[in-house]
Parts: C-alpha cells; sequence; structure tokens
C-alpha cells in the first residue's frame, strides 16, 4: 500500500501532462459549467472541450521522459513497471475524468428534477473511457500528444472523404457493412456516444472499441514492462 | 569476508547494431566501493543503468542479492541517480526533495529549470540518499557540478553509507574524487573492460589521482597497442 501512495504521490509531484493542461481543463470547466447553469439542455454539448482536452492529456507519453531519467527515482524505488505504468495511464486521465465528474454534477445540481443527466448515460461513459485509453496507450512509446494528432489527423481525413461515416454511424443498421462501419465510427469518433443511453444494439456497436480499449492498455503496460529504458543522452 | 552483493557475469550491451561494451564480469559485496572510470561513450551510464534494470544486458547475466535488477529493486532499497539532466524541470525543488525519505529538503520553491546545474544535482543526490538504510548505491557522475563543500558532503555521505554496508558504484572522470575512496577499479576501454582492485593499482599506500590517471593511460595505450593494424614493412 506505501508503494501505491509513493506512486500516487509521485504522479501528483511530476504530473505526466503538462501544468498548462490543467489549466485549460479549469477554464473548459468553468465556462461549460456556466452554461450548463444557463441552460441544462446543452449539457451534452459541452463535454466535447472536455474530451477533445482528455485525448491530449491522455497522450502523455511514457517512454521519452522515462529516457530522460525523470522516472528514475519512481523507477528504482520498488514498485512494478506495469504498476507504474498503470498509475501514469491513470494520472493522465484523471484531470479529464473530473472535469467529466465537476460538469455532472452542475448539471446534476442545476437541472433539478428534469430527469437524469446525459453526462452520466452509458454512452458518455464510454466515450470519456475510449478517449482516455487509446490515446494514451497509442501514445506509450511516442513523443507527448503524438496520440491526439493522429487522431485528430484520421478525423480530418475521413470526414470529407466519407462525410456519412459519423452522420449516420448510429441509426439502426442491418447490414454487415453498415454495422462495421458504424463500429468503426464509433471507435474513431467517441464524441458521437455523448448523452446516449446504450440500449442492446448501441452495446453490440460499442463492444469492439471497448475491447480495443482495454486491449490497447494492456499492450501499453505490458510494453512499459518488458521493454528497455536506456538513458536519451547514452545512446 | 562481506557477502557478494551485486554480481555481473559476461554481460555485453547493445544499441541496436553498435556494441557499447562486452563480456563484462565483476562481483561487489556489501561495504565496498567499485569506480567505474573510462573516456567519453565507453558505456558507464549505460552500465549503470544495466545495474539497477533500466536496460537488460544483450548477453550475460546481472544479479543484485541473486535477483534480477528490476526484481532486486522491489526487495532492497537501491539509490541511483544519473545526472541533474535527469530531474524534470517543472518540478519545483522542495516538491522534489520530499519524494526522498518524505521531509523537505529544501526549502527552495522554485522549479528545476531555474535552478543551476549545481544546485540541481545536489537536490539529485540529496534525495536518492536520504532513503535509509541503503543497500546499493549506483551514482553516475555524481561530482559533476558540485562545489567544494557539497563535494565533501557527498564524500562524508557515502563513505557513511559504505561503512553501514551499503555497496557503493559510481562513476566519475574526477579522478581526485574516485582516487583512495574505491576499493575497486572498473576502466572501461574500447573493447575490454580491465578490474583492477586498489592494492593492485597501488601496491603501497593509497590509490592517489596520480596513480588512478597513469594507471588510465597505460591501460588505454595498452588497448590501443591491440586494436593496430600491424606494421607493414
Amino acid at each position: 500500500m506505501t508503494r501505491v501512495f509513493y506512486t500516487a504521490r509521485f504522479f501528483f509531484v511530476v504530473p505526466p501532462m503538462p501544468l498548462l493542461m490543467i489549466g485549460a481543463f479549469a477554464v473548459v470547466v468553468v465556462v461549460a459549467g456556466v452554461m450548463v447553469a444557463i441552460d441544462s439542455t446543452r449539457a451534452a454539448g459541452t463535454l466535447t472541450p472536455i474530451l477533445l482536452l482528455q485525448t491530449f492529456a491522455c497522450s502523455s507519453g511514457f517512454d521519452v521522459p522515462a529516457r530522460r531519467g525523470h522516472y528514475d527515482l519512481l523507477l528504482t524505488s520498488g514498485g512494478t513497471r506495469a504498476g507504474i505504468a498503470t498509475a501514469h495511464w491513470m494520472a493522465s486521465s484523471l484531470p479529464g475524468a473530473l472535469a467529466w465528474a465537476a460538469l455532472a454534477l452542475v448539471h446534476e445540481l442545476t437541472a433539478g428534477n428534469h430527469g437524469g443527466t446525459p453526462l452520466l448515460d452509458s454512452g458518455t461513459v464510454v466515450a470519456l473511457l475510449l478517449v482516455s485509453t487509446i490515446p494514451w496507450a497509442t501514445t506509450v512509446r511516442l513523443p507527448r500528444f503524438s496520440g491526439a494528432i493522429g487522431w485528430l489527423l484520421v478525423v480530418a481525413i475521413l470526414t470529407p472523404a466519407t462525410p456519412s461515416i459519423f452522420n449516420g454511424a448510429l441509426r439502426p443498421n442491418t447490414e454487415y457493412w453498415g454495422w462495421i462501419q458504424s463500429a468503426f465510427a464509433v471507435l474513431v469518433y467517441p464524441p458521437l456516444l455523448v448523452g446516449r443511453e446504450l440500449t442492446g444494439d448501441d452495446r453490440l456497436l460499442v463492444a469492439p472499441a471497448l475491447l480495443s480499449a482495454v486491449a490497447a492498455v494492456l499492450i501499453g503496460i505490458w510494453s512499459v514492462g518488458r521493454r528497455d529504458i536506456p538513458l536519451e543522452a547514452a545512446q | 569476508m562481506t557477502a557478494v552483493l551485486l554480481s555481473v557475469r559476461s554481460a555485453s550491451a547493445r544499441y541496436g547494431r553498435r556494441e557499447v561494451f562486452r563480456d563484462l564480469s565483476f562481483d561487489l559485496r556489501t561495504a565496498q566501493a567499485l569506480g567505474v572510470l573510462g573516456g567519453n561513450g565507453a558505456g558507464k551510464t549505460t552500465l549503470l543503468r544495466m545495474l539497477v534494470g533500466g536496460i537488460a544486458p544483450a548477453i550475460g547475466d546481472v544479479r543484485i542479492a541473486g535477483f534480477r535488477p528490476a526484481d532486486a529493486t522491489r526487495r532492497l532499497s537501491v539509490a541511483y541517480f544519473a545526472g541533474a539532466a535527469t530531474l524534470p524541470p517543472s518540478v519545483r525543488a522542495r516538491a522534489w526533495g520530499a519524494l526522498g525519505a518524505g521531509e523537505a529538503l529544501l526549502p527552495d520553491r522554485r522549479r528545476m529549470r531555474v535552478l543551476s546545474q549545481g544546485s540541481r544535482q545536489l537536490l539529485g543526490l540529496r534525495t536518492v540518499l536520504s532513503r535509509h538504510p541503503l543497500q546499493l548505491i549506483v551514482l553516475d557522475e555524481p561530482w559533476e557540478g558540485l562545489d567544494t563543500e557539497s563535494s565533501r558532503w557527498l564524500n562524508a555521505t557515502l563513505e557513511l553509507k559504505r561503512d553501514r554496508g551499503a555497496a557503493v558504484v559510481v562513476s566519475s572522470h574526477r579522478l581526485h574524487d574516485l582516487a583512495g575512496f574505491c576499493d575497486e577499479y572498473l576502466f572501461l576501454m574500447p573493447h575490454e573492460a580491465i578490474l583492477l582492485k586498489a592494492h593492485e593499482i597501488a601496491r603501497v599506500g593509497p590509490v592517489t589521482a596520480a596513480v588512478l590517471a597513469d594507471t588510465f593511460d597505460r591501460l588505454r595505450d595498452r588497448t590501443k597497442s591491440q586494436d593496430a593494424p600491424a606494421a607493414v614493412e
């Protein structure tokens, strides 16, 4: 337990993302909170900038700071590499998760008895999970923000190339090819799921994305545990 | 005779196709100090990182108290510091210092990036050496950037930790800091590593910086002449 606390303390002192990113989350939460308080029906829309920021925050990159020696103190303090990688992922996702929780709380307090909050719908939770996992895993061995920049490029290329891929993603689909396209769209652009309560067909649609996210994080943790971390200056 | 803590057997290190060193073997006992010497690019930093599990040997084996380094750091108390450049620049000095033994080592609230190299070096050393009891201490160029007073503190601390049973591995270009402190000296030469005990370097009296420099030059010339192609008449 002491090691868990030490690892948590280490990433509190040495956050995986720039301090500016935490400031950006704070600003977005305040602005979005005011918007939700004024008009609670716009709650789902206010989450999109938080998901975007979360994609960048989670593209924190483990390998580059580790190769610079920034994590040496932690790596030789008795924790397992897998545990340290897991803590790194959690520390990368925490600001976004807290921002989402704060917005949900604001909505809950201000919306009164006008039904449940879209910020706690299962689709929203899945979207947050996807943007918190896949960017982290893809950036583990790359420089900071690489995963998020790559994701932006994919979205920017796909949107004009196949406009229907995102627009019709969550419509009922009976064709096999259409279902594959929709599952792909959910994986590539998780904000599609915000404010949506996932029913039977939807759950099947998000299953490949969720499985990919879990697999990506496990591979990322395994990769940190297995590979060498030489000092940049020594190579 | 104290127990062997660190055991390196036929270890080689590579970065891609480039071989850094090969067939390196030595033992280090508790309460002993090993000095690692070598020119730039000889593999000192790579060797020290290998000892704490950052890099696995391409061939060979490294054991600390019988465990692989990555497992040993979970069972033993290990201090490792590779220089001021490894400290994260955006972290505040006081917060970093508290990551050592848990107490604030410095009242300084400034971020690392605005501290002088010597201040960062001292902070990094104080942080890793504040843990106790330490069983293995691995320091890469620890005297780099330190003023006289800080160097004295480091020498006294390393001697104290070693006398209390820690095995110490330290690399340095500053021979006068290594001289007299270490029980064994490992000379990393191109394509060859030579381990000499202190009494093999200076048969009478302590190992001085001059004796160490002379030994280093002699070994370097020997390995150079071995590497040189045969003269053609």
